[in-house]
């Protein structure tokens, strides 16, 4: 990989990453360090009923003013509206999420809110914010989003019909809290598909446009991770070494797109996830190997160093035999760990992928994409690939 | 012809005329709807003692209102675009990407990213053409 001369960028990634198994345990003494001193706690059913809320809420003490639980699956603007209420009544001066990107998300919302006040609804735009935001601390259950890391948020709006992107530097939680225990108990499909989430992060961040080399170094470490733990934690979901080494990979992978951003596999999970309500991360990882052939002709140097990190560049390969190598590593890949491969299964159908296509074409990520695509017809070539 | 000072009607007409003079631009932005307005923030030491508020209104290819404004006029937009003069003059040479400012938080933008996004090519275009317009910047005059 070369870069060109004229490369620029700001690398930016302010947050604070503890890990550690039983890290989560630290929370107060970790609000406490950023001066906070009420918490609102961000959840959903889903982790409390888990049982990975209450050794955090413990630890709070009575520096939790309340735990919103109400988050749904694919988070919207109502929920974050709701959740900055309920915050304002506790009067809590920091956000502390638990659980996964559609909950941190949230949380992100709800910082802009308690500090800027009003509807979300009011911060449609890009880099809007001039000041810090009320405190974040992240802590994740899942290892896909790395939305601990970064100054993004998808979050759904009804009345627009599509997932509103919020890219924010203003708004990057300040601590997240990396516990390989949060992820155990998750099962095989959601372990698969919030992985391979964190995959296309650390592959779509090395293809984007501006993806330069502190981005290409941990998007592929990332790669090197997933691909060596990721089967382990589906197949023995309790080994918490190998959860710890996906959790980190997700972050790193987190910290990549935040900085170089991503392409069309995103736009299409995004869309396609706003029409048929298909899981981010398995969208993601159903997509993936089409939306590298898509662009293969573009930007064979930049899947050259993701065969590199998946070690199946061989020796004498030229840039665009491993580039080749690596689209049939991560369709291997998805097979290796029992990943869904076809819209289909999630009951996506014909009607959904016209109206996913012609949405995608308006979604942020499609900037970033190392081909330019042109029309509808082009992105629907590539949903009905995986049809 | 000689330069004409940035930011002032007079260029603000001759890029309008540009525009206007773009044999691809009419059929590029056909489906654009809405002004944009671009507020410049004050960099006394490079001549921008002020903001400058400017006002363009595009409508299917066609081009509308193109003035400098008062802030109001400006924030009425249907999308605002801030940022410091420094950038803008960057973007206008073509030295820094309009989206990568953007997402860099090099300039802010209010109003709907799909839809920019979606007319992409429209920015882009606007952008280039304002490459043409010779220009007189405060700090070189």
């Amino acid at each position: 990989m070369t870069y060109d001369t004229d490369l620029s960028f700001n690398y930016y990634g302010p947050t604070k990453v503890i890990y550690g198994v039983d890290s989560s345990k630290d929370v107060e003494i970790e609000m406490g360090s950023i001066g906070g001193t009420r918490a609102v706690v961000v959840t959903d059913q889903g982790i409390i009923k888990a049982g990975l809320t209450d050794h955090i809420i413990k630890a709070l003490g009575n520096k939790c003013v309340g735990v919103f639980s109400d988050v749904p699956q694919d988070t919207g603007v109502e929920v974050v509206d709701a959740c900055a209420d309920f915050a304002r009544k506790g009067g809590a001066d920091t956000v502390i999420s638990i659980g996964g990107g559609s909950v941190i998300d949230t949380a992100k919302g709800v910082c802009i809110l308690l500090t800027e006040g009003g509807s979300l609804r009011d911060y449609s735009g890009v880099q809007l914010l001039s000041r810090p935001q009320t405190p974040h601390i992240a802590i994740p259950t899942t290892a896909g989003t790395g939305s601990e890391v970064t100054n993004a948020a998808v979050i759904m709006d009804k009345e627009m019909g599509q997932k509103r992107l919020m890219v924010e530097n203003y708004n990057i939680p300040r601590i997240g809290i990396l516990d390989p225990k949060l992820t155990a108990k998750l099962p095989p499909l959601l372990t698969a598909g919030t992985g391979m989430d964190a995959m296309t992060h650390a592959v779509e961040a090395i293809h984007a446009i501006p993806h330069e080399p502190i981005t290409d170094g941990l998007a592929m470490h990332a790669i090197r991770l997933l691909s060596r733990y990721l089967p382990v934690c589906v197949a023995k979901g309790d080994d918490l070494a190998a959860r710890g080494q996906v959790q980190i990979a997700a972050t790193m992978a987190g910290w990549a797109f935040s900085i170089a951003g991503v392409g069309n596999v995103h736009a299409l999970a995004h869309s396609i996830g706003a029409v048929a309500h298909v899981p981010h991360g398995i969208a993601n990882g159903i997509l993936l190997a089409a939306c590298m052939e898509f662009n293969l002709e573009t930007c064979p140097e930049s899947y050259a160093l993701v065969a590199e990190a998946f070690g199946v560049r061989e020796k004498g390969m030229d840039d665009m035999e491993a580039a080749r190598a690596a689209i049939d590593a991560v369709k291997e890949f998805t097979k290796k760990i029992g990943h869904p491969q076809r819209l289909s299964e999630m009951n996506v159908t014909e009607d959904d992928i016209v109206k996913a296509a012609d949405l995608s074409l308006g979604d942020g990520a499609i900037v970033n994409n190392p081909r330019v695509v042109l029309d509808a017809s082009e992105v629907l070539e590539i949903y009905r690939k995986v049809l | 012809m000689g330069k004409i000072k940035a930011m002032t009607q007079e260029w603000m007409d001759a890029y309008k005329a540009a525009i206007e003079a773009d044999p691809e631009y009419k059929e590029i932005a056909k489906n654009w709807e809405g002004s944009v307005a671009l507020i410049v923030n004050p960099d006394p030491d490079k001549g921008v003692p002020e903001p400058v508020y400017l006002f363009m209104d595009y409508w299917h290819g066609d081009v509308g209102e193109f003035v400098v404004c008062d802030k109001a006029k400006a924030e009425s937009a249907k999308f605002v675009m801030t940022g410091d003069y420094a950038r803008w003059k960057q973007v206008a040479l073509k030295e820094l990407d309009s989206t990568k400012a953007l997402l860099q938080g090099k300039l802010k933008m209010k109003g709907d990213l799909p839809y920019v996004v979606r007319n992409i090519k429209v920015v882009n275009k606007v952008i280039d053409i304002l490459g043409r317009v010779d220009t007189l910047w405060p700090d070189e005059a």
